[in-house]
């Protein structure tokens, strides 16, 4: 037993009980909570080294009980006594215990509670009780340096044993001598996690660290962090679009590529930092090639900075040339041998039509290779690169028909559209005798490393996005992919071992290969870039030092498109609007809606579509299928179209989460939606809601918090309550690697997450972590006040939703088919401008109820059931607006909205040509649209002319005012755009799409298009109308023919048969205000009703009649005719007299 | 209490015999924000980063009571039997130590050699 230190268990007194342990030593129960608490209280109190009722309270105990049984196990420990020996020479030698006690092998101590504590605790402990206890509690301790210290061994062993290790002085050295340095080597030689930390270690302490992924960012600081040993202290953060960890005390911050070039945007010599890491430099991103061009311009203006770009041993003199020939430090990759094995699949017979669909044969003889080659018990998974997700699910079908009959594999699919949960099981492992296999697209080529993997099947595929602007047209095309992808593909066979690579594709296609990917610059629309390079005044883009410069095409049609949008200027300047988009990290479109949404006083909702039409689909693949999914979704579905959709199930996702009861996890579960989606989608909504308060658009939030002082104290104790919650998951160390099921690929693969997570939330302790954070995050409050107000949106309020997001979107239009309604659900065609034939995507409520895009007037479905659609004349012709036209096997419109035809068309399109009569409009050189009655044709026009008038001055006040520097408090009241004209705006707008008007539409033939217009006329006779469209002065069009009303409308340009004598038809009218009576055309007619000087001035006239129910906004209002001025009005009593007072 | 100071990086221990380095932020028998434990003997000291309990602690290493080498508590550089001995010492002195831990450093690999021993150097 220990030598005594301190003498314990002093006095048995009798309380309640006595304990004598000579009289009764069996009735000391270890295990009884009274008699531990009665240890608790005296050796682990607050202050202590383990504190009661911690988890670490419990392990102890749980030690404690082993340790027990570990002794019972040998009894009687022969006390072995050696032989004296003489005494030792050496003084620390010589007095060393002779006798062997355990307890001299540990080298620290507890001290008693009594010497630290005035007694009164510890007194009734037996002492043989204590000793025990004391002993326990000494072991723990000493288990627990040697399990800490242990891992800070293992951890300096790894570290120093990386291939980066042996060259941290070089580029330490080398960065002394030279601004910027190149810094190369391969995946796995650890130049992302150690690079950042020499340089803290060479007393760095302003470091920024670039990566091209939000996700490195988070995984890296914490790795880092873990590794300098301070995974508590804060010396290493992270900064991403909506989290940031960083603090005065961090001296190194991961952050993405765009975050930093928005800090460069606010403060262009970056003062903050000393050194700047730039990752991943070979992966050619948009941003991070931008980023280059930017510190190329910087470099000589901050003599000081240091630049350090990592990259893959790819393309290295590129950049170390780019920079003036920086240094390069190439450090070798840790790589096994890896066999390569071309096994091309034999050669097709071309006329097998069904080339469409991927052969999934040579991928299962690949596995039956592995099965018969290697034996089970060695060990190692399979890794394989597919094109796409069609071509992942081809393959998972086959392979798991194959595992189930072998049962020596687990067949996982890895994408980015997969739940999160079901990525993550790619890291689990496999049962012994059993191996993965993973069918990947290139996202494992980079992004995502899993260990363990020995076998590569390469189709040499892979798909990318590429991006037709003219079209603006997304399209996933497949491509081979590049020598430098190969090889980072076959590496990944050799990071834990020697490893095969299976390429199915020929030596010699290896050789065609392009040596490198194609960098993103030249793939994709740089609209978004350009954007920022205005913001950024970098100067003319075309001129912009590139490292590899984008096609001269492609930049000038982003600047086309960005001045068609009204984000440049003529001379290419950043217009207001222009530049709150480059602040807005979204589509251009999207981020018009929000300033439009703001501007009618809609911005909650429209944050809301926004944010879900920012965001991947929530909506899981699996559920497409599985009804009942769709019936629980089917409540929560909008046939005005998917943005109210995904409206809806947002708002109605946050009343569940504000309703405590109940578990939002479980909700979205059932309705097959991913969860972690909505999470993105609250965060954006909170980051667009910012952006728009930031600049005036949105009145700021309540600060004051409702609520008296107790139900302040309360949101407090809720907030730290969740705080606890969050640092305890984070203690815990979030997800640990599980052993995967055999039959789990049986149920199908990739859906069968329920399961899964909810053991996992079980281990977490029934906590829901990434709820927490939300709450944390968000004022749930706030938003739920948002989304139960979404609740009473008014028709009116949706309408003009509706129209918002038109205008955003425009003009992103799609007409039906005119044989829609003859057509099976799933047939429905659509034609957009450029793209004929699209079809709805399948996640689309349109796709499930096509009949509401269908034109039936209740008067029309009478007789003529057998004209086509394009022909008929009704007032409820619907075109569908979408967000984005994807196309995979077919082109899918995506996110669709229906909204009424020819209204949307007059309030949006771009040009907008006549004929001599205006019965006939053709819009944007695609749609025609043929009106029954001249008179309504004329009104209509001359309304949305109006009305866009109004709409763009409107939209210029509020822009005007965002862009206007804000000074502290001057926003008490923050009048955005004058309450009053938005108002007047919002109702005529209201008027002028409920009008019904009878018309037909129909998309224009090729050849109708060529021959459009009348052309430029040698004879002009100006028209006798010079007042018919307001007070613009008509003047020829040069191309066209007829004459230019507005930078939009054409007047009378059309070639047609019909309207030769339109204009000499004339009518008797009399002129309501005025009473001039006379023969009229209905153009003249209208022309006089503009300029009529009697007329009442405001409204526009188109809108007049539908006006009536809407104005009566008093019930106090009566018609009112004055005799004085011989006007009539709509008055209340006082109304009427302050009338009356004017003709005084 | 102790401030923020106190446990700021006093310096980097390193282990004379497998090279081993760490950030040490105390030196002495009683590391800080602990109340309860005594350490035997003169220890290098780091709070314990795998924790983020502020009074946990994690002892690097010590002083050789014979050859006053600084060694790691690693069990292939040195042993604790009421003092901190190297591994060195240990078996040129095996003799003087009791028969229990004679077999116990029988058990125990030489230093090792590989990876950390190697000093760190340009190549």
């Amino acid at each position: 037993m220990p030598p005594p230190r301190t003498r314990e268990g002093r006095g048995h007194r009798d309380h309640h009980r006595t304990f004598r342990e000579e009289e009764e030593p069996e009735r000391w129960d270890w295990n009884l909570p009274e008699t531990r608490r009665l240890f608790e209280d005296a050796y682990f109190r607050d202050d202590d080294y383990i504190r009661q009722g911690s988890e670490e309270c419990q392990k102890f105990w749980s030690f404690f009980e082993r340790l027990q049984r570990f002794q019972n196990l040998k009894t009687d420990r022969k006390e072995e006594k050696d032989p004296e020996a003489p005494k030792h020479s050496i003084p620390a030698l010589a007095d060393l215990p002779r006798t062997y006690d355990p307890r001299y092998r540990i080298n620290l101590s507890v001290l008693s509670p009594d010497m630290r504590r005035s007694r009164e605790r510890g007194q009734r402990l037996p002492p043989k009780s204590v000793s025990e206890f004391r002993w326990a509690l000494l072991h723990y301790l000493d288990f627990g340096q040697k399990q800490a210290f242990g891992r800070l061994a293992k951890l300096q062993r790894e570290r120093a044993a990386l291939p980066i290790a042996q060259y941290g002085k070089r580029i330490l050295q080398t960065l002394e001598g030279h601004q910027v340095v190149v810094v190369a080597g391969d995946t796995g030689c650890g130049k992302s996690t150690q690079v950042p930390q020499y340089l803290l270690a060479a007393g760095f302490s302003h470091v920024a660290c670039t990566q091209p992924r939000r996700i490195a960012c988070i995984s890296l600081a914490k790795r880092v962090g873990f590794e300098s040993l301070s995974q508590y202290g804060s010396k290493v953060g992270y900064q991403i679009r909506f989290e940031s960890t960083r603090s005065s005390a961090t001296k190194i911050v991961f952050l993405t590529v765009g975050l930093l070039l928005r800090q460069i945007q606010r403060e262009p010599d970056l003062p903050q930092y000393q050194v700047l890491i730039v990752d991943e430099v070979h992966e050619r991103h948009l941003h991070n090639d931008f980023l280059l061009g930017v510190l190329r311009r910087l470099l000589p203006r901050r003599p000081d900075l240091k630049v350090v770009l990592m990259s893959a041993t790819i393309n290295i003199t590129l950049f170390s040339s780019y920079f003036g020939g920086a240094p390069v430090v190439q450090v070798p990759g840790r790589l096994f041998p890896i066999t390569v094995v071309y096994q091309p699949p034999p050669e097709v017979e071309p006329t097998t039509a069904k080339s469409e669909k991927l052969d999934p044969q040579p991928f299962l003889r690949v596995l039956e290779t592995i099965d018969h080659k290697y034996p089970p018990e060695e060990r190692g998974d399979l890794l394989v690169f597919l094109s796409g997700m069609a071509e992942i699910s081809t393959v998972l079908e086959a392979a798991q028909t194959y595992a189930t009959h072998t049962q020596r594999w687990v067949v996982l699919p890895l994408h980015s559209t997969l739940s999160v949960a079901d990525q993550d099981k790619v890291f689990d492992m496999a049962p012994p005798g059993v191996r993965k296999c993973i069918l990947s697209t290139n996202i494992a080529e980079t992004s995502v490393t899993i260990d363990g993997i020995r076998f590569v099947v390469d189709s040499g595929k892979v798909k990318e996005m590429s991006y037709d602007p003219q079209a603006k047209l997304q399209r996933l095309q497949e491509f081979w992919i590049s020598q430098a992808s190969a090889e980072q593909r076959k590496g990944r066979a050799g990071r834990t071992g020697p490893g095969v690579c299976f390429r199915l594709y020929a030596e010699s296609d290896y050789d065609a290969f392009a040596p490198y990917p194609i960098p993103e610059i030249r793939r994709v629309a740089l609209d978004a870039l350009v954007l920022q390079m205005k913001s950024m005044n970098v100067g003319d883009p075309r001129t912009f030092p590139f490292i590899e410069p984008p096609p001269t095409a492609s930049l000038e049609t982003a600047i086309l498109y960005l001045r068609d949008q009204g984000a440049l200027d003529s001379t290419e300047a950043l217009t207001p609007i222009g530049s709150l988009l480059a602040q807005l990290p979204v589509d251009v479109v999207i981020g018009k809606m929000l300033i439009l949404g703001s501007m009618f006083r809609l911005a909650e909702p429209v944050l809301t579509m926004a944010a879900a039409l920012s965001v991947q689909s929530p909506f899981t693949r699996s559920a497409q299928s599985n009804p009942e999914y769709a019936a629980a979704r089917r409540p929560l579905e909008s046939d005005q179209g998917d943005p109210f959709t995904l409206f809806n199930v947002f708002n109605t996702w946050v009343q569940v989460k504000s309703e405590r009861s109940r578990n939002s996890r479980k909700w979205c579960r059932r309705r097959g939606i991913e969860e972690h989606r909505l999470y993105e989608m609250a965060n954006l909504r909170r980051q667009f809601k910012d952006l728009l308060e930031d600049h005036g658009l949105l009145a700021g939030a309540q600060t004051r918090r409702p609520g008296d002082s107790y139900s302040r104290l309360r949101q407090r104790r809720e907030r730290q309550a969740l705080y606890q919650l969050k640092r305890q998951h984070e203690e815990g160390g979030g997800r640990r690697r599980k052993v995967l099921r055999l039959q789990e690929e049986q149920e199908g693969g990739s859906s069968e997450e329920d399961g899964a997570s909810a053991s996992r939330a079980a281990s977490d302790g029934g906590v829901d972590i990434q709820d927490v954070k939300f709450k944390l995050r968000h004022n749930l409050e706030q938003l739920q006040a948002a989304a139960s107000s979404a609740e009473d949106l008014t028709r009116d309020q949706m309408v003009l939703l509706k129209l918002v997001l038109g205008r955003g979107v425009y003009p992103q239009l799609a007409i039906p088919d005119p044989f829609n309604s003859g057509r099976k659900d799933s047939d429905q065609i659509f034609h957009t401008q450029t793209k004929q034939g699209t079809v709805l995507h399948p996640t689309s409520v349109f796709a499930s109820s096509p009949e509401v895009l269908h034109p039936q007037d209740p008067e029309s479905r009478a007789g003529d059931r057998s004209r086509e659609d394009k022909d008929k004349m009704s007032s409820k012709h619907q075109l569908l607006t979408f967000v984005s036209l994807l196309e995979t096997n077919k082109p899918y419109l995506v996110n669709c909205v229906r909204v009424p035809a020819l209204q949307s068309l007059l309030l949006f399109s771009r040009s907008l040509d006549t004929n001599g009569d205006c019965s006939r409009l053709v819009a944007d050189g695609w749609l025609e649209l043929q009106l029954a009655d001249t008179e309504n044709a004329v009104r209509l026009l001359a309304a949305a002319l109006r009305l866009r008038a109004h709409w763009e001055q409107a939209l210029d006040q509020q822009l005007a005012r965002c862009t206007r520097p804000r000074l502290e408090d001057d926003d008490e009241e923050a009048p955005t755009v004058d309450r009053k004209v938005v108002a007047a705006l919002s109702r005529d707008l209201l008027q002028f799409t409920a009008s019904k008007v009878p018309y037909s539409l129909r998309r224009l033939t090729g050849l109708e298009v060529q021959n459009l217009y009348v052309g430029p006329q040698t004879i002009t006779s100006a028209p006798s109308l010079p007042n018919l469209f307001g007070s613009s002065t008509l003047s020829p069009h040069p191309t066209k023919g007829g004459y230019t009303v507005t930078d939009f409308l054409t007047y009378n340009c059309l070639t047609s048969d019909t309207d030769l004598y339109s204009d000499c038809l004339r009518t008797f009218w009399t002129c309501p205000h005025c009473g001039l009576h006379m023969p009229f055309t209905p153009l003249e007619r209208i022309a006089h009703e503009n300029t009529c000087p009697d007329a009442p001035q405001g409204s526009p006239p188109g809108a007049e009649e539908a006006a009536e129910p809407l104005k009566k906004t008093s019930a106090l209002q009566r018609p009112y005719h004055c005799e004085t001025c011989g006007k009539a009005f709509l008055f209340t009593p006082t109304e009427v007299l302050k009338h009356q007072k004017q003709h005084v | 209490m102790a401030c923020e100071a106190e446990r700021r990086p006093l310096g980097v221990f390193e282990c004379q015999l497998c090279a081993l380095s760490a950030p040490y932020s105390y030196v002495g028998q009683k590391p800080p924000d602990t109340r309860s434990v005594v350490l035997l003997e003169e220890s290098y000291v780091l709070k314990d980063p795998f924790t983020a309990d502020r009074n946990k602690f994690l002892v690097l290493g010590s002083r050789c009571s014979v050859c006053s080498r600084l060694v790691c508590v690693g069990p292939e550089c040195s042993l604790f039997y009421s003092k901190r001995f190297c591994l060195p010492c240990v078996r040129e002195n095996i003799d003087a130590f009791p028969r229990e831990i004679q077999r116990d450093v029988e058990k125990r690999k030489m230093p090792a050699k590989m990876p950390c021993s190697k000093p760190r150097s340009p190549t």
